[in-house]
Formats: structure tokens, C-alpha cells, sequence
């Protein structure tokens, strides 16, 4: 059984077509299911809990980055995944920007989606989180003055203003260090930097920052400053695509 | 083992590498090779390689298997295998390795001690566990 969950943005008339696009689609393909929106609800963690609770197999986030964030968010509870929710499968149909997580899980379009929904290619990934929040792809934060802590051993101090990523999933083709990045090794990677030729890499699988400023999770979710980032013990089973960005 | 012509190569897929714009302040503890091509203090140890680039500053103890010193320490060195210190390196402190090349300008001011007993351990043992497979 499948359940779609859709943001509220898709409300809007220009969304419309894709939209309509897809349920076409993801009927043709015998694929279709439960339509979740989160405009309509309060509680999202306690309306997918319940659907996990009561046999829904694969969770489908309908929107953008921010939805995935809230979807995921919901699944997982207490930064631990329940023995029931295992076996539920993530994937995420993406419709207007913002979208690069379903980028580096190798889906670029809405109807690709819903090939890859019906592929069924299946990996596990970490979670990561930031202080109460989750993330799949990265953790950005710009700052002249953060000072970053790895593993409670050492820290390191930023010379001047200075891009920082730590990244679970890499989204960014042309980075220098793409292929030592895996989203299943149970560690973050920190890159400061990452296109120059001054730059610095480090895995760790914890890491506090403090300092001024914030830190941008996914593209969509401001954290404040102090936070400790680190990695949800229990990793998530996601439907992919072939032109994925990981192994 | 290291040569002047894959000093850098090797270092492609090292686990960590610290930038010219960075500074570390701590204990830092890795397990594959490390490059520093900007500030560290504290110590700096590994089971496995380090290359210290020519901009360099590292005010810390060093441990590692293998080690390529082209910048500045401020701390002693101690690697069980080979030690290569090229002409930009400068090196406050003593040091202890199994092999040892050093290339004309370098400076050291320290004792260097060079025993290969470190460096015939290991390859013993690695032989004895490659016939034991």
C-alpha cells in the first residue's frame, strides 16, 4: 500500500497540471494510493504514524525538499525508528524547486518518479540531524567565526568568512571530493571549500558548532547556533533511481 | 612508500585533509592518511600516513606509519617506517623513524634517531600473515 503525501504548496493552481500528471501516471502503473495533504492536517507525525501503524508500505513525499524534511521527520520518532517502521520504504515524487535531495536520489522529473517508484530500487541511508531537526543531504552554514568541534577530540577555527557543508549525501556533481562520500558509512563528511583548491575534509560522526549564525539544513530549514550534528543510529530504506548520486 | 614524484598522488584519497585557510586546535586521532597544508596544534596521530605541505605550521607530536615533511613542526616526530623530509621543512624537535630521506636545505634542530627494527617488525609480520593466507 502506498501513501502520498502531499505539501501544501501543490495547492496552488500552477502546480495543478503536474499534479494531475502525476496521479494519471501513477494510475496507469497500478501504483496508486493513499492521498495524505498536509494542509489539512495538524498533527503529520501522528497522521503517518498511524498509516505506518496500520500497514502502509511506501511513503511518498509530493513536493520539494521542505516536504521531505517534514515527512521523514514524521516517520522517525525520537531521533529512533521503531521496529514497525523498518520496513517502510521512502521515496519522493518532486514537483517546482528546490528539489535536490530527489536529485541525488537519481529522480529529476515527476514522471521519472513514478517509473522509479515502480523499479523499485531500493537503498538504505543514514539520517542525519542537527539539534532537533533532520537532514538527508547537507548542513551549510556560513560564518567567520564558528568554531567547529569534531568528535569532542579536537576544533577547528574558520579564517575569515567561510563556507562550511557537512555533508550526508552529496548533491554536487562537480565536487572535488564526491567520490569519498557515501550516505550508508554511518558518518558525516565536513568540506570546507569544496571547489577550490584550499580546502579542507574531514569525516566525523559527531560534530558540534557554535558561534554566530545559522545553519541551513536541506536547503530549507534554518537551525540557530549552537547545535550538534551528528547521525540517527538507524538508517532508512529509500526507493532510487539509477542516476543517483551514491552507491 | 613515498618518492618525489607521488608525494602528492598518494595523498588523493586521504581520509582527512586540512586546508591552507583552516587551523586545529586538539588531539587529533585518524586512522588513514592525513594531509595539513594549514595550522595544527595539539598532537597529531595515525595508524597510517601524513604529508605536512609546504605552508604548513604544526605545533604537535607526530605518529604515524609513513610521513612527508615539507612544512614547519614545532614538536617531535615518530614514524615507524619511512620519513621523508624535503627542502622546505623545518623541524624543531627530535625525531625517530625506521627509514629516513632528507633533501638538502631542509632543517632540524633535534635529535634524529633511525632504527629499522620498527620498520622490519612490521614487514615480518605482514610476511608472516601473507604465507599464514
Amino acid at each position: 500500500m502506498n501513501a502520498y503525501i502531499y505539501d501544501d504548496f501543490l495547492n496552488k493552481n500552477r502546480y495543478r497540471r503536474s499534479l494531475n500528471r502525476v496521479e494519471i501516471r501513477l494510475t496507469d502503473l497500478g501504483l496508486n494510493g493513499k492521498i495524505i495533504r498536509l494542509g489539512t492536517i495538524k498533527n503529520i507525525k501522528e497522521v503517518i504514524q498511524a498509516e505506518i501503524k496500520n500497514g502502509i508500505k511506501n511513503i511518498i513525499a509530493v513536493g520539494n525538499n521542505e516536504t521531505v524534511n517534514k515527512v521523514i521527520s514524521a516517520m522517525i520518532t525520537n531521533k529512533n525508528y521503531g521496529f514497525f517502521q523498518k520496513d517502510v520504504l521512502f521515496s519522493v515524487i518532486p514537483i517546482g524547486g528546490n528539489n535536490s535531495i530527489a536529485n541525488s536520489f537519481g529522480i529529476k522529473k515527476e514522471e521519472d518518479a513514478c517509473n522509479i517508484l515502480l523499479a523499485r530500487r531500493v537503498k538504505q541511508i543514514d539520517i542525519a540531524y542537527a539539534g532537533n531537526n533532520i537532514f538527508l543531504n547537507k548542513a551549510e552554514l556560513t560564518s567567520s567565526d564558528a568554531i567547529i568541534e569534531i568528535n569532542s577530540d579536537y576544533h577547528i577555527e574558520l579564517k575569515g568568512k567561510t563556507s562550511v557543508k557537512i555533508i550526508n549525501i552529496n548533491d554536487d556533481r562537480k565536487l572535488l571530493f564526491k567520490n569519498k562520500i557515501s550516505p550508508n558509512d554511518d558518518s558525516l563528511n565536513l568540506i570546507v571549500n569544496g571547489r577550490n583548491p584550499d580546502n579542507t575534509f574531514i569525516t566525523s560522526n559527531l560534530i558540534k558548532m557554535s558561534g554566530s549564525g545559522k545553519i541551513l539544513l536541506d536547503e530549507s530549514i534554518l537551525v540557530p547556533l549552537p547545535s550538534e550534528i551528528g547521525i540517527i543510529p538507524q538508517k532508512i530504506n529509500i526507493i532510487v533511481g539509477k542516476n543517483r548520486s551514491f552507491n | 612508500m613515498f618518492s618525489k614524484n607521488t608525494k602528492l598522488e598518494k595523498f588523493k584519497d586521504a581520509e582527512t585533509i586540512i586546508g591552507a585557510s583552516i587551523k586545529v586546535k586538539g588531539n587529533f586521532n585518524g586512522q588513514g592518511d592525513i594531509v595539513i597544508e594549514g595550522r595544527l596544534e595539539g598532537s597529531l596521530k595515525t595508524v597510517a600516513n601524513v604529508f605536512v605541505g609546504e605552508k604548513a605550521k604544526v605545533s604537535a607530536n607526530i605518529e604515524a606509519s609513513e610521513a612527508l615533511i615539507s612544512g614547519e613542526i614545532n614538536g617531535n616526530i615518530k614514524v615507524k617506517k619511512y620519513l621523508a623530509i624535503s627542502e622546505t621543512a623545518k623541524i624543531n624537535g627530535d625525531v625517530q623513524c625506521g627509514e629516513i630521506s632528507i633533501e638538502r636545505g631542509a632543517s632540524i634542530t633535534g635529535q634524529i634517531i633511525v632504527s629499522s627494527e620498527d620498520s622490519k617488525k612490521t614487514d615480518n609480520k605482514k610476511e608472516r600473515i601473507d604465507t599464514e593466507a
